[in-house]
């Protein structure tokens, strides 16, 4: 694969990446929320494993492969099982609405590149041009957070930071240390199913998942 | 600007422009007969044969004009100023050839104010006989445009930027020059926002519905409902090659492989198959995604518009900021 | 060879406590042993480090523990032996009135123990990825603990707090992984690139430019964590609403240990950067908390959340301290040691209290004096010690602090902390007066527990007014190889 190629390849990946992240925006219901987040890490296991195949790292066939069973598989299922039984709120009732939650995004993808700006003026490697836009995915990630009122959205949303940050230490180190990389895997992992018997609990306790109900505390 | 280049000057070159616009004005109602087939028989029914709107053209032509007595001059210029403007496009926008010694008459931005031109014109033709429906499809239709300009002008920017050049001809023959351009994610976020302004602009689904007279939802069918006889027909014709130039020129900066750098008989023939075969792909694509997609909500317009813009915004980063 | 009891004994407890079914009462006192024990432990770690040596374990120095890392093991080690062994006080109580089954008792243990594993893994990690897993492992542990009450206010508590300290340690992911890329892109890939020694080591070669960026996302991701302003919001829910003991720990060891990693990274960020940039970052952010805590002291009707701004107040002190350059950084661990012994008191205490008077409002408290005599005047000598008063160790600190602060030319700044200081003063002593006098509500249950009970409270007074009347000697040569490591 020459240089050019790979490097395109790489940056559409990063595109593809921060564009699922901005399609939650855009979209309305959960189950839309979880099938962009699925596909969001389906593109950074492509970019991972585009990666692996170029530099013959074997440790990054296990990251992506890692990736694919947790991001792509099991948490999407995993979202949508919560997302049935907890019911009624596939609703996901933002607190901005989508055409100033577009232009934020636009304007974080900015900053992204004020940010990074050094970051890839250091950088020799040929993935530098997506490490604006996976921080931008980080920024967008973090918006979607901060704008949503249900519970699972917001789950949605750190995912979705979470997977910025992956494809940050990929196209920037072409990937953390492999006991680094399993122990932040197995941190998502166990955070994600914190999170989810909260769903529950947020639940059983409040009866809906829309967070802004939550208030009692605010003193 | 940089001005066009390559060896296509004099007589060549005007032939070439007097049958790129020959072809445009001749395909453009088949292309939209297309769509409509596409989707009759995706969606089950047999419909009209392709050639059907060349009948319809026919059939109104040849119709009596009624005119409302409440509409003033301006009634009666609009569909010649929509026609002239849409056909001055389809001439500036590389179809067969690029670049082409018209290049120098104008550039992107020139192509957008002409549509914005005719866009204002028909809107205050929907304005002026004073009927409900015209006002509303007028606003509604002018509203759209005002969010659309923005996106066409930063996306077409975008791709200017690698090209150093706001010139169509110029653009187009840079992608084939270097094809790796074109799978940049610059490159393909501006296509993808000039796709979805092309459907709000052509009035396509999941904007406006081509096929309705439903008051409610119906945008340019409003704005045209008091038109009758050989002034419907150049208002319908002008959509008709507004559609078609979007998609060729979509079809060129995608994929522009086949455009003849040099305008000799035997490249343009090809350039000109090429080109009917790949707006008929494009326009396949279309009716496919129509028939998949319901209309939105108009209050959801103004959010697919912004989906738009943000792509444009994102491609003028990346294409600038990455370089 | 102490890394491995270290580390071992919370985890051995933590499995005990994890695999014994169903829950028996001598799994809760072998925990509590064990932590007694973890505690010693950390004591010969320290007296180990004292001259500036440093242990290693494991392949590839997996682990290792200089004099910074035994500061925090003490801290952390002490908070926790405190808290479990009076936390079984609670323990005992919750379970005789049913409000803790056996299956949840077993949990608490278990998650208990894992919570103090992680905090000490995060201190004796050599890896700074590690370390980011063990923090925002203790994020985990955390988050079922404080809803073990499962109330309306422990589960928007503990969903508060895991949002948005998973988010916040997210962005210190960003700052590691910036940091690596630092180091990869300057020295090249190499193993144990993300050994704490080894980025120091090599610091001088890193680019200034993204080791600055990398430590705002470090500062903001674990000052999350650490209940820094502006990030503290979710901090006072989580510290009222969890249970005694782990909001004992969780104020005492882990706000510190969070602050522990910000440490870690100044060290490399200085040593790259050079000027004043991290101590111009830790400067403002430290003075904003203690700007946020004086603001929302001043009217707290709650007692729990009168603590837990007091936490970010002593947060944002000692990170002034990391500010304040080598005399400050002294100053600041001494602060957080006397921190978590006063503070792990009270906040065990305020569990008495509420348990009592069964509301957590101040208004709701009164003549606790007279009702609880002890526990009262534990509580009372515990918030005078928070305050700042002589002879406690928070006095002696603060006092150096603020010296360091002058010295080393904010005069300014210092004055508005120090007026901060004093307004918290008056607003929390105020509070606290009119829970201890007045007249009790009638219907109020007076007596202690049985004073030997109240033991391990008493000597973690005991220990923070020693802390305030002379700094002995094997810890001052601790803290001075402390200030080494941080400045080289």
């Amino acid at each position: 694969m020459s240089v050019e190629i790979f490097t395109t390849v790489m940056t559409l990946a990063s595109s593809l990446v921060l564009l699922a992240g901005i399609a939650i925006l855009w979209r309305r219901s959960l189950p839309a929320y979880i099938h962009a987040f699925a596909r969001q890490s389906f593109f950074i296991v492509v970019a991972v494993l585009v990666l692996a195949a170029r530099e013959r790292d074997r440790e990054l066939v296990l990251v992506a492969l890692l990736m694919f069973a947790l991001k792509v598989v099991f948490m999407p299922a995993a979202l949508r099982r919560v997302q049935r039984h907890v019911g009624a709120d596939a609703d996901v009732r933002p607190y901005v609405n989508t055409p100033v939650s577009l232009a934020i995004a636009g304007i974080l993808t900015l900053v992204a590149y004020a940010v990074a700006q050094p970051v890839v003026a250091l950088s020799h490697l040929p993935t530098r041009g997506g490490m604006p836009l996976a921080l931008a995915s980080v920024f967008v990630g973090l918006f979607i957070v901060a704008s949503r009122r249900s519970a699972l959205s917001q789950i949605v949303g750190f995912l979705v930071m979470e997977n910025g940050i992956a494809l940050l230490a990929v196209l920037a180190t072409y990937g953390v240390p492999l006991i680094v990389e399993l122990g932040v895997f197995l941190d998502v992992l166990l955070g994600f199913l914190v999170m989810q018997v909260f769903v529950y609990r947020i639940r059983d306790a409040f009866e809906t998942t829309d967070v802004d109900r939550l208030r009692s505390l605010r003193h | 600007m940089i001005g066009a280049g390559g060896g296509a000057t004099g007589l060549g070159a005007i032939l070439v422009e007097v049958l790129q616009g020959l072809l445009a004005l001749l395909l453009a109602p088949g292309i939209v007969g297309l769509v409509r087939f596409i989707k009759a028989r995706l969606q089950g029914r047999r419909g009209a044969p392709p050639w059907q709107p060349y009948r319809e053209l026919a059939k109104l032509f040849g119709k009596e004009m009624v005119v409302s007595r409440n509409a003033s001059w301006i009634f009666g210029v609009a569909p010649y100023v929509v026609f002239a403007s849409t056909l001055a496009v389809a001439l500036l926008v590389p179809m067969l050839a690029a670049p082409l010694p018209i290049d120098r008459a104008g550039d992107l931005i020139v192509v957008v104010y002409l549509l914005l031109l005719g866009t204002f014109a028909i809107g205050l033709a929907g304005l002026d006989p004073g009927s409900a429906f015209g006002g509303m499809g007028s606003s509604r239709a002018l509203t759209i445009a005002a969010l659309a300009e923005p996106t066409i002008a930063l996306a077409v920017f975008a791709l200017a930027v690698p090209a150093g050049s706001t010139n169509l001809g110029r653009i187009v023959a840079r992608a084939i020059e270097d094809p790796g351009g074109a799978l940049s994610p610059g490159h393909l976020m501006a296509l993808a926002a000039l796709f979805i302004v092309m459907l709000a602009e052509a009035g396509r689904l999941p904007v406006d519905n081509p096929a309705t007279h439903l008051e409610l939802t119906m945008i340019h069918e409003a704005m045209i409902l008091e038109y009758s006889g050989r002034s419907l027909a150049l208002l319908e014709w002008a959509a008709f090659l507004k559609f078609f130039v979007f998609l060729s020129l979509l079809a060129n900066l995608g994929l522009p492989w086949g455009v003849a750098l040099n305008p000799g008989a035997s490249a343009v023939l090809v350039a000109a198959a090429i080109l009917i075969v790949k707006v008929a792909l494009l326009a396949a694509a279309v009716a496919v995604l129509e028939t998949r997609l319901a209309k939105l909500r108009l209050f959801r317009v103004p959010e697919l518009l912004s989906v738009s813009f943000l792509l444009a915004l994102l491609a003028i980063t990346s294409s600038f900021l990455v370089e | 060879m102490l890394l491995i009891p270290l580390l071992g004994s919370p985890l051995l407890a933590a499995a005990l406590s994890w695999l014994v079914r169903p829950y028996r009462r001598w799994v809760g006192i072998a925990s509590a042993s064990l932590s007694v024990a973890t505690f010693v432990i950390a004591i010969l770690l320290a007296r180990r480090c004292l001259d500036g040596a440093a242990i290693v374990l494991g392949p590839m120095e997996f682990l290792r523990a200089d004099s910074l890392s035994a500061v925090f093991a003490l801290l952390v080690a002490g908070g926790a032996c405190v808290s479990t062994v009076f936390g079984r006080s609670y323990l005992d109580r919750e379970r005789s009135d049913g409000r803790l089954g056996e299956d949840r008792l077993r949990r608490f243990h278990a998650l208990t123990n894992v919570f103090i594993f992680t905090m000490l893994l995060a201190v004796t990690a050599h890896n700074v990825g590690i370390m980011w897993v063990a923090v925002e492992a203790t994020t985990i542990a955390t988050a079922f603990l404080i809803g073990l009450e499962r109330s309306e206010g422990a589960i928007e508590a503990s969903w508060k707090y895991i949002l948005i300290g998973s988010i916040g340690i997210a962005l210190a992911f960003v700052g590691t992984v910036l940091g690596y890329f630092d180091f990869v892109a300057r020295v090249g890939p190499t193993d144990g690139a993300l050994n704490w020694s080894v980025l120091v080591r090599v610091a001088d070669r890193l680019d200034p430019d993204i080791m600055r960026l990398s430590f705002v996302f470090v500062l903001i991701g674990y000052g999350t964590k650490a209940g820094l302003a502006p990030m503290h919001t979710w901090l006072p829910d989580a510290h009222s609403e969890a249970p005694a003991p782990i909001s004992a720990m969780m104020s005492g060891a882990l706000l510190p240990v969070a602050l522990y990693a910000v440490l870690r990274w100044k060290a490399v960020t200085d040593a790259c950067v050079g000027d004043g940039f991290t101590d111009h970052m830790l400067m403002i952010i430290g003075a904003l908390s203690v700007a946020v805590a004086a603001a929302l002291l001043v009217r707290q009707a709650h007692y729990k959340r009168m603590l837990a701004y007091s936490s970010v107040e002593h947060v944002g002190l000692a990170c002034l301290g990391f500010g304040f350059g080598p005399a400050g950084l002294p100053a600041a661990l001494l602060h957080l040691l006397s921190h978590a012994a006063a503070k792990s008191t009270v906040f065990l205490l305020s569990g008495e209290i509420l348990h009592r008077y069964r509301t957590t409002r101040v208004s709701g408290v009164s003549g606790l004096l007279k009702t609880m005599p002890l526990a009262g005047g534990l509580f009372l000598a515990g918030i005078l010690g928070l305050l700042g008063l002589p002879p406690f160790g928070l006095f002696l600190s603060e006092f150096l602090l603020i010296r360091a602060g002058f010295a080393a030319g904010y005069p300014r700044l210092t004055g508005f902390v120090l007026l901060m200081v004093l307004l918290i003063f008056i607003s929390l002593l105020g509070h606290v007066s009119r829970m201890l006098y007045g007249s009790p509500p009638e219907a109020i249950h007076r007596g202690d527990l049985p004073a030997a009970r109240y033991v391990p409270i008493a000597l973690s007074l005991a220990i923070l007014v020693i802390l305030g009347l002379v700094i002995p000697g094997p810890l001052a040569s601790l803290l001075r190889s402390a200030v080494e490591v941080v400045y080289g």
